[in-house]
C-alpha cells in the first residue's frame, strides 16, 4: 500500500470519525436547555449544539433524494452491457424505459400509462407472492422438523382459522388475539430490540470510523 | 422518564459501547479469543462459497431496502461488511458475486464491497439496483436467471417480497440464507429459507465469516449487551412478580436465579464449537 492510499485511508476514517462524533453528541445532548441547568443562555447554548446535526441530517436527505439519479444511471448502465451480450429483456427495459421518459415529456402529469401497466403488473406480482408464501408456509415441517417448526405451523393454522368468517371458529377468537398480543408481541418487541443493540453496535464503529466502509 | 434523564442515559450506553468494543478488540488482539457462540444459519456458507467458485457460478448476495442514510443505515452496513468477508472467500472464482439493492443510496457500498475484495473486472456492473419491494424482487428472480447463483445471501431490509425471491431459489436449486431487520421479511426468512439469522444475528454474521478478530470482538460486545439485557429484563421481571405474591422471598429468588444462570451456562457451552467447550 503507497503513501497516498495510506493517507487518503487515514483522512477518510478521520472525517468519517468528526462527522460521526459531532452528530452523534449533537443529537444526544442538543435541543435540552435542562441539561446545562437554569443557567441563562442555557437554551442558546442547546441550540448551538443541535445545530450541526440538524446541518448535516438535511444534506444526508438532499444526498439521499438524489440518489434515486445514481440508481436509474445504474439500471441503464447494467442492462447497456446486458444488451450488449445479447439479453433479450434488457433491450425491452431500456425500450420500456424510454418510452416512459418520451411519454411524460409529452403528456406531463399523464398517470395513464402507471394505471394501465405497472398497476395491474404489481397487483398480480402480490398475489404471486401471497402463492408464494402459501407454498413456502405449506412446506415449513420439511425444512425445520423440530417443535419450533411445529410450534410454528400450529400458530398460523390457529391465526388462519379464528380470521375465517365462519361462526363455529368464534371461540378461536380470543385464543388469536392472545397469540398476537403476549407470544406474538413479546417475540416481535424481543427481536426489533435485538436489531436495535446491533445497530448501536455497528453504529459506534462506523462513528469511530473504523467500519469498512470509511476506512478506504 | 424525562427527557434529560433519556439523554444522559443515552450518551453513557453509548460510551459503555464504545469502552466494551475497544476492550473486546484488545482481549482478541491479544490472543485471548473467545469461541463465538454457534449460530447454524451461517454454517453452510462456507459450503455455498465453495459450490460457487467450484462450479464458477456467482453468489447473489442482496441488501434488499437497507440504505445508506435512513434509519436502517447500520444494517447496511452490518450487511455490506458481512458480504464483504463472503466476497473475499469467493475470489478464486472466475465470476465475482452480485450485490443487488433497492435503495439506491446503497449503490456505492455494493459497488465499493465488490471492488475491495475483487480488484479485477467490472465491479460497477456487479452492483444492481432495482425499484422497490415487489418490482424488486420480480427483477432480481428475473435478472438473475441467465446468472444462475450457487446461492442467495439475502441480508438486509425485506419484506413480504422475500417470500418471491427464495421460492425462486429453491425452485432452481439454489440455496438461501435470509435475514431482514423488518418483522414481515424475517418471518418469510424462518419459514421459507434454508438457513435464516434472527434479528441482531445479521450484525454478528461479518464474526462468522472471517478469522478477523474486529469482526469477531464486535460479535461478542453484541452477544455482552444482549445477555446483560436479558438479565435486566429478567430482574424487573421478577420484581413486578414478586410484588403480586406474598410468599415469594429472596431465598427462592436466589435459588431460583442460580438455577436459571446454571441452566443457561450448560446451554451456552452446548452452543460452543466443539473443542471450545
Amino acid at each position: 500500500m503507497g503513501r497516498g492510499q495510506r493517507f487518503g485511508i487515514a483522512l477518510s476514517a478521520f472525517v468519517a470519525f468528526a462527522v460521526g462524533v459531532t452528530t452523534a453528541l449533537s443529537l444526544l445532548l442538543g435541543d435540552n436547555p435542562a441539561l446545562f441547568g437554569n443557567q441563562p443562555g442555557a437554551e442558546q447554548l442547546a441550540e448551538l449544539i443541535a445545530a450541526p446535526a440538524d446541518a448535516l441530517l438535511r444534506l444526508a436527505t438532499i444526498v439521499v433524494a438524489l440518489s434515486i439519479v445514481i440508481g436509474i444511471a445504474n439500471l441503464l448502465y447494467v442492462h447497456a452491457g446486458k444488451l450488449a451480450r445479447g439479453k433479450f429483456y434488457s433491450a425491452v427495459l431500456l425500450a420500456s424505459f424510454g418510452f416512459t421518459v418520451f411519454w411524460q415529456v409529452t403528456r406531463p402529469g399523464d398517470t395513464s400509462l402507471l394505471e394501465a401497466a405497472q398497476l395491474p403488473i404489481e397487483s398480480a406480482l402480490a398475489a404471486l407472492v401471497a402463492l408464494s408464501l402459501l407454498h413456502g408456509g405449506s412446506r415449513v415441517l420439511g425444512k425445520r422438523a423440530d417443535i419450533w417448526g411445529l410450534l410454528f405451523v400450529a400458530v398460523v393454522v390457529v391465526v388462519l382459522l379464528a380470521s375465517a368468517p365462519l361462526a363455529e371458529l368464534a371461540p378461536l377468537q380470543a385464543w388469536r388475539d392472545w397469540l398476537m398480543r403476549v407470544p406474538v408481541g413479546a417475540g416481535a418487541r424481543a427481536i426489533l430490540l435485538g436489531v436495535a443493540l446491533g445497530a448501536v453496535v455497528a453504529g459506534t464503529r462506523a462513528l469511530l470510523g473504523q467500519d469498512r466502509s470509511v476506512r478506504g | 422518564m424525562d427527557q434529560t434523564t433519556q439523554q444522559v442515559l443515552a450518551v453513557l450506553f453509548v460510551f459503555a459501547t464504545v469502552v466494551l468494543v475497544y476492550t473486546a478488540r484488545y482481549f482478541q488482539r491479544r490472543g485471548r479469543q473467545r469461541a463465538l457462540r454457534r449460530i447454524a444459519g451461517v454454517e453452510r456458507v462456507g459450503e455455498w462459497t465453495k459450490q460457487s467458485i467450484e462450479a464458477n457460478r456467482p453468489l447473489h448476495l442482496a441488501l434488499g431496502g437497507a440504505a445508506v442514510g435512513e434509519d436502517n443505515t447500520a444494517v447496511a452496513l452490518a450487511g455490506a461488511e458481512f458480504f464483504h468477508h463472503l466476497v473475499e472467500r469467493a475470489n478464486a472464482s472466475d465470476v465475482s458475486p452480485i450485490v443487488t439493492m433497492s435503495a439506491a443510496s446503497s449503490i456505492p457500498l455494493g459497488q465499493d464491497t465488490v471492488r475491495r475484495a475483487w480488484r479485477s473486472g467490472d465491479y460497477l456492473a456487479r452492483a444492481q439496483w432495482y425499484p422497490p419491494d415487489i418490482a424488486y424482487a420480480a427483477a432480481v428472480t428475473g435478472a438473475l436467471q441467465g446468472e444462475d447463483p450457487a446461492a442467495h445471501i439475502l441480508a438486509g431490509s425485506f419484506g413480504p417480497e422475500l417470500a418471491l425471491m427464495i421460492d425462486t431459489a429453491g425452485r432452481r436449486g439454489q440455496g438461501s440464507l435470509a435475514v431482514s431487520d423488518r418483522l414481515e421479511g424475517q418471518a418469510v426468512a424462518y419459514a421459507m429459507a434454508d438457513e435464516y439469522l434472527i434479528g441482531e444475528e445479521i450484525f454478528a454474521a461479518a464474526g462468522y465469516a472471517t478469522d478477523d478478530g474486529r469482526a469477531q470482538a464486535d460479535a461478542i460486545v453484541l452477544d455482552v449487551w444482549r445477555a446483560l439485557l436479558i438479565m435486566g429484563v429478567t430482574i424487573v421481571l421478577m420484581l413486578e412478580v414478586a410484588k403480586r405474591m406474598p410468599w415469594l422471598n429472596w431465598a427462592l429468588v436466589l435459588s431460583v436465579s442460580a438455577l436459571l444462570v446454571v441452566f443457561g451456562l450448560l446451554i451456552y457451552r452446548r452452543h460452543l464449537p466443539e473443542g471450545d467447550g
